[in-house]
């Protein structure tokens, strides 16, 4: 079976076979032998070519992210055909409006735009407190703010969309 | 007088480390817990367990009335306060005292003066114990700043005379900056302590941190137990502690130590405290403020001492003298300390609360763990992002640190980004190895330590897309039966009775 992975800019066809915690993994050229199990839900234990790996596989949205030995990956996995699909039908391509949305869950303790204002990329947008700790979020392009949210003060959950940027 | 039931009032790994010593000592223990830490590891493990109110610590763990009053209730005769909260709340103390209970830390007065930094730095330059060359009051006014800090030369260090945590610190390298700074200082101060009080002090270039343990019993004795490491530290919060310090010798640990103790006596310091130096290249210490309670690095010095600090702090505060002298205080080996933090080192130090699906803990010889999380535990947003504590002990430091990289690599927390990844990074950098440290280390090295991401990422590739075909029916990759072994393993010493 075939399937699109598309890590950061880079989409690779990745094509499995195989079942019973026995798989035959193939991406470009390169050919991997995978024994794997799933230990509890989300987290795999991989031997790759006799290696050992542990990943833990979180589904967010459309994309998973898998953290291997420490390192994060964001992967998005669509079904060959349905790849081709979507990118002759222009949808990727298409730029709209860009959210801010709450990596994780806190406090807004600081708005610092309203709607209406132009921001520059590295402009501070608000302050989610979690933890103890104060974390600013910044624009990362600039634009006109187009609509807030949320307020100080309010109590916010990782997912929220808390400002769009036009 | 022995302590027979002690109330733990705080949360996390230090309130099961305190359970333990209780349960060690045959002294009973007392949970307190907020709505948020019902299924906290703490609650499990003690004796008893009473909610104290709403998530914010201001209305829990900072309550300090309604936390004497379950200690009242529950016939507690002791409170153990840990570290931060109300450990160094010398109103709090005082309101133990009052409702009988033992407050098992300093006496008020000694968290008073040593809490007021200026103060504290003015009974260490009456002692002659060197101090960082700054103002001895808190500077009131832009225009004195100004003045002071031209005296002292730039760069300054401005900090809250309440300080602690790094809250209310702020370096300056030139003069056009020192009126912002002042500002945001103040506000932090204000903010954070209640007082916007600060005090100037020269910002040494690449000093090392390096602490003094001190044990003092309420029949005047003052003893040290070495001294600890901490110069690996991320805006003013420590990372990694180790005992003894590379820098230190005999000659230094001597000098340390003794200043370490004078100024305990001059504070008329009772129970465990800690001393803090910022030292230069050429050995010159510098006193730079004492805290007036267990620290969280405490173990390192457990370890190489084989004194159990909070067994001490108990016997202390039940009226025993010490048992030992300074002569009987000898280190040995090497050790050291990683915290593990749900944060994420690579993305902006992000705070990663959430449910820790999956959890392997290290162990092996000469590794520690104090733990506050176990699999399934809910990592609340609320309180700071200490999940547990890793500590090991070599024979020298070689091996010590060998032995920290080993059981990081046995280290696995799922579900939560934590700092075990940046501290395998620290273990098996060159210069942490050769004991080249001071506390601008982390900013120095980080760009080093981030390199080496993307090494996994056909293994990622590997996973998402088999996450995906296990999804669409095509692959089995069928979980293992639960074992009785997980069963057993939940947290507790205990069966509860049905």
């Amino acid at each position: 079976m075939k399937f699109v992975a598309t890590a950061g800019d880079r989409a690779q066809t990745v094509e499995i076979s195989g079942g019973r915690g026995q798989y035959r993994v193939t991406i470009g050229e390169q050919v991997w032998e995978v024994d794997a199990r799933r230990t509890s839900p989300g987290i795999y234990s991989l031997l790759v070519g006799g290696v050992s790996y542990v990943a833990d596989v979180t589904e967010q949205e459309d994309v998973a992210i898998v953290e291997v030995a420490g390192e994060i990956y964001a992967v998005k996995v669509e079904e060959a055909t349905r790849h081709v699909i979507r990118t002759r039908g222009g949808v990727a391509a298409a730029p709209g409006p860009r959210t801010l949305v709450a990596p994780l869950p806190g406090r807004i303790t600081h708005v610092a735009v309203t709607p209406g204002d132009r921001v520059r990329a590295g402009d501070t947008l608000l302050v989610i407190e979690a933890m103890k700790m104060e974390n600013e979020f910044k624009a990362a392009a600039a634009g006109t703010i187009s609509e807030v949210r949320v307020q100080a003060g309010q109590p916010v959950n990782a997912g929220d969309v808390l400002l769009v940027i036009a | 007088m022995k302590i027979a039931k002690v109330l733990v009032a705080n949360r996390g790994e230090i309130a099961v480390r305190i359970i333990r010593a209780c349960r060690e000592a045959g002294i009973g223990a007392v949970a307190i817990f907020s709505e948020a830490d019902r299924d906290a590891l703490h609650v499990q493990m003690a004796d008893e367990a009473y909610p104290i109110g709403p998530p914010p610590a201001v209305e829990s763990y900072l309550a300090a009335e309604k936390i004497v009053g379950v200690a009242k209730a529950a016939g507690a005769d002791a409170v153990h306060p840990g570290y931060g909260f109300l450990a160094e709340n010398a109103a709090f103390a005082e309101a133990c005292a009052e409702a009988g209970l033992t407050f098992i830390g300093p006496p008020p007065a000694a968290i008073r003066a040593m809490g007021d930094k200026t103060a504290a730095r003015r009974i260490a330059r009456e002692l002659g114990v060197p101090l960082v060359p700054g103002t001895l009051e808190p500077v009131t006014g832009d225009e004195a700043a100004r003045a002071a800090a031209r005296k002292i030369g730039y760069p300054v260090m401005i900090k809250a005379a309440l300080g602690g945590g790094g809250k209310g610190m702020r370096l300056v390298r030139r003069e056009e900056d020192l009126a912002g700074a002042l500002r945001l200082a103040r506000g932090e101060a204000q903010s954070a302590f209640g007082d916007a009080s600060i005090y100037l002090e020269r910002a040494l270039v690449e000093p090392r941190h390096i602490e003094v343990q001190v044990l003092a019993d309420g029949q005047g004795r003052v003893i040290h137990l070495g001294e600890r490491e901490c110069s690996i530290q991320r805006r003013h919060q420590k990372l990694v502690e180790e005992s003894p310090s590379p820098l230190a010798d005999a000659a230094l640990r001597e000098r340390l130590g003794e200043a370490a103790c004078r100024i305990a006596q001059a504070a008329a310091y009772v129970n465990a405290g800690t001393v803090e130096f910022l030292v230069d290249a050429e050995r010159n210490f510098y006193f730079l403020e004492m805290n007036t309670r267990l620290q969280v690095e405490h173990p390192v010095t457990e370890l190489v001492t084989g004194i159990d600090l909070v067994h001490e702090q108990l016997r202390i505060a039940g009226g025993e003298p010490l048992g030992y002298g300074q002569p009987d205080v000898r280190g040995r080996g090497v050790a050291i300390e990683c915290r593990i933090n749900a944060e994420d080192p690579f993305a902006g130090w992000l705070p990663s609360p959430g449910t820790i699906r999956g959890l392997r803990v290290p162990s092996g010889p000469w590794v520690r763990v104090d733990s506050g999380v176990y699999e399934g535990y809910p990592v609340p947003r609320f309180y700071d992002t200490l999940l547990a504590k890793l500590i090991v002990w070599g024979a020298d430091r070689a091996a010590a640190i060998d032995r920290m990289a080993r059981a990081l690599a046995e280290y696995r927390v799922v579900g939560v980004r934590t700092t075990i990844p940046l501290l395998e990074r620290i273990m098996a950098h060159p210069d942490f190895r050769a004991g080249r440290l001071s506390t601008g280390f982390l900013d120095r090295v980080m760009p080093d330590l981030g390199a080496g991401q993307g090494r996994h990422a056909s293994i990622a590739l590997i996973a998402a897309v088999l996450a995906q075909y296990e999804r669409l029916g095509r692959g089995t990759l069928a979980a293992p039966p639960p074992s009785a072994w997980r069963q057993a393993a939940r947290p507790g010493w205990r069966g509860r009775p049905e």
